[in-house]
């Protein structure tokens, strides 16, 4: 251990001229990472100057997989490629292989479609206002929240029989029905919601837990933004008016009236705020939905062959826009199907984002987005002058750290 | 899609020798020659202000990879297809015009094995695992199949 040892920090002055460049992994497996992702980190001091990221940890294959399923049962198995925001996938493609048939979806059936993707982006937001209290060291939100998103849990549960994979999507149509007499309840829900989120709003403008680790923090411009092809609330919160609902309205969002929220400031707080409105906005819609929601059948049957063409399709997801493009040879399975998440069209921002912050707001930047992840037990060395490398595991960290600071502490062992 | 937009897209399309198709209400369909690809997309970014590229597709077309750009404004979407030979599988990266399509060209780059000219990390992986040897094909390719990908990488479970 004591050849490793760098030079103290008098010696080491001199050799600070010539590593300009630090290296930092973060990930990709932690504990308090939701997904393994890594990103590599290159500071210069504390300020990071350049982001290099590795994901596909959890790469399973599902565009090659679809190609040998049949075109129903690929639907299940999209939904769940995300575990937060199931629903959305299985519409998207729902819609992209709909668009290829002659059917018209039934209008009870749009609401319907509505009135759960609504119910999942209040679910999403509630998730990841919690997880920022967390990361901002304000747990305290993080209970309160959780505890309100079992409220939307719970009426998912109700609709559809499941909390998570709702599996309510069919061909032209949903599988099931509303369950009778629940719009009294959906709509008492919803008041509560909207009361919670106008509370939580007063909470993060106030508290200074809050304030000092979100302001100002994760400033972009919308040219950037604009330019790195940023989507949903990352394109929202420096003033894009970027919303598929309002630019190109699927199921009954033409139908259903709502304000595209949207903010000037840029950074993490003005997220946040928009996230929590964007809240309110979604829970008015559902219980307009509900109470407009018209009679009718609610699915039409199609044939298990897709006549053959090529099709694609967006939509709004909680973060962002999802799209599918699905190409069909007139057989029982697809020719090819692609699938694009949000959090990969907005991480070219999120790397953008973090240069030039400090390594202490990178919790905070990354889970602005939806990934995240907490510190490093591990870390990677370079000697400049012998040009060797080498790493260490956490226990060795520990012990360095001891017998710098308390070499007799060692000796006494 | 609206008339003025079509007839802006129809007369990019026959500045670039080539047509444009409708394949649903909304969409069209461009087919167009690698030698063209960035002119045109530097004329629908600065001239169309259609700036916001939603992904690009690869396919595997037997002969060919085709790639699909797709781009979208408001209720209209266009796709922007391309064609690169198997035998040898290279083209240019718009990296310079849209920022935002260096992952897609590199989850590209990983799966069908297109390289892109001028993108700057098309050295890294994105999504293939770091042991993943040189010589097996690209993994979406069609004739390639799941079992023998597990089988080279020594993740074959065997069966009792």
């Amino acid at each position: 251990m004591t050849e490793d040892k760098p030079p103290r920090k008098e010696e080491s002055a001199g050799l600070m001229k010539y590593s300009a460049e630090n290296l930092v992994p973060f990930g990709p497996i932690h504990p308090a990472l939701k997904e393994p992702e890594y990103f590599k980190l290159v500071l210069e001091g504390e300020k990071i100057v350049e982001v290099i990221p590795r994901i596909g940890y959890v790469h399973r294959g599902l565009e090659k997989a679809a190609e040998s399923r049949p075109w129903v049962q690929n639907m299940y198995m999209f939904e769940r490629t995300c575990g937060i925001c199931s629903f959305v996938h299985s519409l998207t493609y729902g819609q992209a292989v709909e668009g290829l048939t002659i059917y018209e979806i039934p209008r009870r059936a749009k609401f319907i479609r509505t009135i759960i993707a609504e119910l999942e982006r209040i679910h999403s937001h509630l998730l990841w206002v919690g997880l920022m209290g967390h990361w901002a060291g304000f747990e305290t939100l993080f209970m309160w929240v959780w505890r309100d998103r079992e409220v939307v849990l719970d009426l998912v549960e109700a609709i559809s029989g499941n909390r998570i994979h709702k599996s309510m999507n069919a061909f032209c149509g949903v599988r099931r029905d509303m369950p009778e007499g629940m719009e009294d309840r959906i709509v008492e829900r919803m008041k509560f919601l909207v009361d919670r989120a106008n509370y939580y709003k007063g909470i993060v403008d106030t508290e200074e837990t809050m304030l000092e680790r979100t302001e100002d923090i994760g400033r972009v411009s919308a040219e950037t933004a604009e330019k790195l092809c940023a989507v949903g609330p990352m394109a929202r919160y420096v003033g894009l008016r970027r919303d598929i609902r309002l630019n190109d309205p699927y199921a009954a969002y033409d139908e259903v009236p709502f304000d595209v929220v949207t903010s000037k400031e840029g950074d993490v707080h003005a997220l946040l705020k928009l996230r929590l409105d964007e809240m309110i906005v979604a829970a008015n819609m559902v219980s307009y939905a509900v109470k407009h929601l018209p009679e009718g059948p609610i699915r039409i049957k199609i044939p298990p062959v897709i006549p053959a063409g090529e099709h694609s399709s967006h939509s709004e997801a909680p973060r962002g826009e999802i799209f599918y493009y699905v190409k069909s040879s007139g057989g029982r399975t697809p020719d090819r199907v692609k699938s694009r998440q949000p959090t990969m069209a907005n991480l070219p921002t999120a790397l953008e984002i973090l240069k030039g912050q400090t390594i202490a707001d990178v919790p905070v930047v990354l889970t602005a987005i939806d990934p995240c992840f907490g510190c490093m037990d591990r870390m990677s060395f370079l000697d400049i002058e012998s040009n060797r490398q080498w790493t260490w595991s956490g226990e060795e960290l520990r012990r360095y750290g001891i017998n710098y600071y308390f070499p007799e502490r060692m000796k006494m062992r | 899609m609206s008339e003025v937009l079509l007839q802006q897209i129809e007369r990019l399309a026959a500045d670039a020798k080539t047509k444009s198709t409708q394949l649903h209400k909304g969409e069209t369909m461009i087919e167009i020659e690698q030698s063209q690809l960035k002119n045109f997309i530097t004329r629908l970014v600065n001239q169309i202000k259609i700036r916001h590229l939603s992904t690009i597709t690869g396919l595997d077309l037997g002969q060919n990879i085709g790639i699909i750009y797709h781009f979208w404004r408001d209720r209209n979407t266009i796709h922007l297809k391309t064609f690169v030979p198997k035998t040898k599988p290279t083209t240019v990266s718009i990296v310079d015009i849209i920022p935002g399509a260096i992952l897609y060209e590199m989850e590209i780059h990983d799966m069908l094995g297109v390289m892109f000219v001028g993108n700057p990390w098309m050295d890294k992986k994105l999504l293939l695992p770091d042991n993943w040897p040189d010589d097996l094909p690209p993994p979406l390719l069609k004739n390639v199949k799941p079992a023998d990908i597990r089988k080279r990488l020594g993740l074959e479970v065997e069966k009792k």
